[in-house]
């Protein structure tokens, strides 16, 4: 498949589109978490770019920052001093976590980007919230319009709504191909549609989603049968961990991931005013930790087990991620009572225990093969 | 040097902490409301309600220094709540899943809970999971971040707005929840009583700029207790008034807290609580600790005419809600005000909120202040990667470069 392919080359901040937007100059805006209202970055004329750190070690952030600081946060700030993300015009940070606002400190203190903003998000769904949140984001608003002497109007951003809509209605078509056995697309190959989605201007996204979804029925190579898992957890910018579970027996068909389902779930609503929307869209959507309460996302977690006929959970937890610490033995023993074998694992963002990981998968594998 | 010992501080765990814990059993025996509550959540509102409250991270901390924490914490982690959380979390959540012989029979079971986003992500995932764990409700005070790190008077009115108005739904919720009524009137004269032992502590801390200084961290830490806790109470007033006192006597005198005073500290974050003799090795080596961040965060004025505005204001401004400026700036005032030559920064392996900056904060005190600071690699509670000799090494080679 080369549009898989394709897709897969997309995921870096430098793509070929990236390339091309700053050619023609217009603004290229990196973020980093996935209550980022990207719709109206979007609607600005900005193209807004996931950052995703990297596998790699942290060498220089390691002169800033101690070992017990989530190694993501860590690898993006890395990548930052390294130049990196040199294309980029500014970053938008929401607050998410302890780690990335206290990182967000780092950023500004010593990286070159200057255009910086933080997204005030809630943790929690309240009314109260909500309406402090849609206010928070016309702040963000007149600061885009400001900071890049642009025009952001109603119409910008009804287009724009529906343009991220049609994109997560066709990544869900996508997912919808793994409910059958063996899935018509692997779950590495779905992770790196998803985070390609992240990367590239989604009216073109959705171009080359189409196609995809054109071809893919009759292709030729398809992912081979293997134990039915749905990986939950946070942030995982590279499909190397489920290229691991799948080389030892492994087949994800769902995850609950904020670079996976959590990222384009839910839809923004019609009929509302815009703004508002997609306010309300980004505080509902299915939740990461952070916010209050998690059993929405436990719920979300069961319901895709069930619709996709996943026949073990595993958990991976970032080190010195907080929110989701806390949250994985609850969710475990959730599971666990539904009847579905769950792993919890640890791991740094980088490549470094994956042996170690890969052990306890096989073994968790074969224990489910009886 | 005992003779120097603070006759105020005499006696303060037996007298003050454990009739605390007594009463609030006998509290919780009677059927009267119990809330676990969070640091950085306003328990004036509470007081007013009539709902009394337990902190987790009191007992963490007592815990600590009466050594059982770590088999506490062991026990959370084989739940399965990673050794990397926050060690107090971990402690309290231990706790719960062993009722044998705990200090001053465990903390008392809520009838709710209360915590606010204001300090840290831990308040609101460790309170959710005992929330579940008791099956009782846990009301959240969700606090915007202050990301230009204003002080209390500098900040955008929206976020103080938005937290008003927070604070009047949850108070809706804590009278209906509870079947009581906020008393109004009791609840300004708990913000006059807050008032007065704000203004008492910051006092005694004033005394502490003198040369020598009349009190050291190991008083601080303990008597910290009521600002931390209990402000608008009658006995934290009656407390900080025969402390400080105590303090301003001293001073006239001259006398200081040890013998010989050659370098004066800034200690930022906790203590190690499961020793808290460190200070009093500090002390061996001719040095005091004349200011804490944590001694300095929990005073603040409040208007009893605006009592949810000013309570906004007070915690909005709290450093553990604000950028690292905040945090800086303090710290520089720390260590001119009080005439310190020397900065310790304490991490804690399970606080990302304190321990990321530290580099900055190192860099910018030095700036400012033309003192450095010392980043030392510890944990409040849990000892089992304390590493008494190398900490104690870097200390007594940072002691010796301090001018």
């Amino acid at each position: 498949m080369e549009l898989l392919e394709l897709l897969k080359t997309l995921i870096s901040a430098d793509n070929k589109f990236v390339k091309e937007w700053k050619r023609r100059n217009k603004p290229v805006l990196g973020y980093v978490c996935s209550y980022t209202p990207e719709e109206i970055i979007y609607a600005g004329g900005i193209l807004p770019v996931r950052v995703l750190g990297s596998l790699e070690p942290s060498r220089l952030a390691d002169v800033y920052l101690p070992v017990n600081v989530c190694s993501f946060a860590k690898s993006c700030f890395n990548r930052a001093l390294k130049g990196e993300y040199s294309l980029l015009d500014g970053y938008v940070v929401s607050n998410s976590c302890d780690n990335q606002n206290k990182i967000y400190d780092l950023w500004r203190h010593h990286t070159t980007i200057h255009k910086t903003y933080f997204i005030n998000t809630p943790h929690s769904t309240t009314e109260n919230a909500l309406r402090f949140f849609c206010e928070e984001l016309g702040r963000f608003k007149e600061w885009l319009m400001k900071s890049f002497e642009i025009e952001i109007s109603e119409q910008n951003l009804k287009n724009a709504i529906k343009v991220f809509n049609e994109n997560r209605r066709l990544l869900k078509q996508v997912y919808e191909l793994r409910k059958q056995n063996p899935p018509l697309v692997s779950g590495s190959e779905a992770l790196e549609i998803v985070l390609s989605s992240m990367m590239i201007p989604k009216n073109e996204h959705n171009k080359l989603l189409k196609a995809l979804l054109d071809e893919i029925e009759g292709r030729g190579n398809p992912p081979k049968e293997g134990m039915r898992l749905l990986v939950s957890g946070s942030v995982m910018g590279d499909s190397e961990l489920l290229r691991l579970i799948e080389s030892v027996g492994g087949s994800v068909v769902a995850d609950d991931l904020c670079t996976g389902s959590r990222y384009f779930w839910n839809l923004v609503r019609k009929g509302r005013e815009p703004m508002m929307a997609i306010a309300e869209r980004y505080l509902h959507k299915v939740p990461c930790p952070f916010m209050y309460s998690s059993e929405e996302r436990f719920r979300h977690v069961r319901e895709m087990a069930k619709l996709f006929g996943v026949e073990g959970v595993i958990i991976f937890c970032l080190k010195f991620c907080d929110v989701h610490s806390f949250d994985a033995p609850l969710l475990a023993e959730e599971l666990k009572e539904e009847g579905l074998p769950v792993l919890c694992l640890e791991w740094e963002y980088s490549l470094s225990g994956v042996a170690q990981l890969r052990t306890r998968i096989e073994a968790f594998i074969e224990m489910l093969e009886g | 040097m005992s003779e120097r010992r603070l006759e105020t501080l005499k006696g303060f765990y037996a007298n003050y902490v454990k009739p605390f814990y007594e009463s609030a059993h006998k509290a919780e025996e009677e059927g009267k409301l119990v809330a676990w509550v969070a640091s950085t959540f306003p328990v004036e509102i509470l007081l007013a309600i009539d709902i009394i409250p337990v902190w987790p991270e009191n007992y963490a901390s007592l815990c600590a220094a009466r050594r059982v924490s770590v088999p506490l914490c062991e026990l959370a982690e084989r739940k399965g709540f990673s050794k990397d959380l926050c060690s107090y979390a971990r402690c309290v959540l231990g706790s719960l899943f062993d009722g044998e012989s705990l200090p001053e029979g465990g903390i008392p079971k809520p009838d709710l809970l209360v915590a606010s986003t204001c300090a840290c992500d831990t308040h609101l995932k460790w309170f959710q999971v005992a929330s579940r764990i008791f099956k009782k409700p846990l009301f959240l005070l969700d606090v915007p971040y202050n990301v230009k790190g204003a002080s209390s008077e500098n900040l955008d009115y929206r976020y103080v707005q938005h937290y008003v108005s927070q604070l009047e739904a949850l108070a809706g919720l804590l009278e209906k929840h509870c079947g009581t009524k906020l008393d109004g009137d009791k609840l300004k004269r708990t913000l006059k009583l807050s008032n007065r032992a704000s203004e008492l502590w910051l006092e005694i801390q004033d005394c502490r700029k003198n040369v020598p200084t009349p009190m050291g961290a190991r008083e601080a830490f303990s008597a910290v207790y009521f600002m931390l806790c209990i402000p608008g109470t009658e006995q934290a007033v009656g407390f900080y008034e025969k402390l400080c006192s105590e303090l301003e006597q001293r001073v006239k005198e001259g006398v200081g807290i040890i013998e010989n005073e050659k370098y004066r500290l800034v200690w930022d974050n906790l203590p190690l609580w499961f020793d808290l003799q460190f200070f009093q090795y500090l002390e061996t080596l001719g040095a005091v600790v004349v200011a804490e961040t944590f001694s300095h965060v929990w005073a603040g004025n409040l208007d009893p005419s605006k009592p949810y505005e000013s309570l906004a204001r007070k915690y909005l401004s709290n450093m553990a809600n604000c950028a690292i400026e905040r945090r800086i700036r303090l710290i520089a005032g720390l260590v001119k005000d009080f005439r310190a030559n020397g900065v310790v920064l304490p991490t804690n392996w399970g606080c990302r909120m304190m321990t990321i900056g530290e580099t900055v904060v190192k860099e910018k005190i030095r700036e400012m202040t033309g003192v450095s600071s010392l980043i030392l690699d510890v944990d409040s509670t849990d000892w089992r990667n304390y590493d008494e000799y190398q900490v104690k090494t870097k200390l007594e080679t940072y002691l010796k470069t301090l001018k």
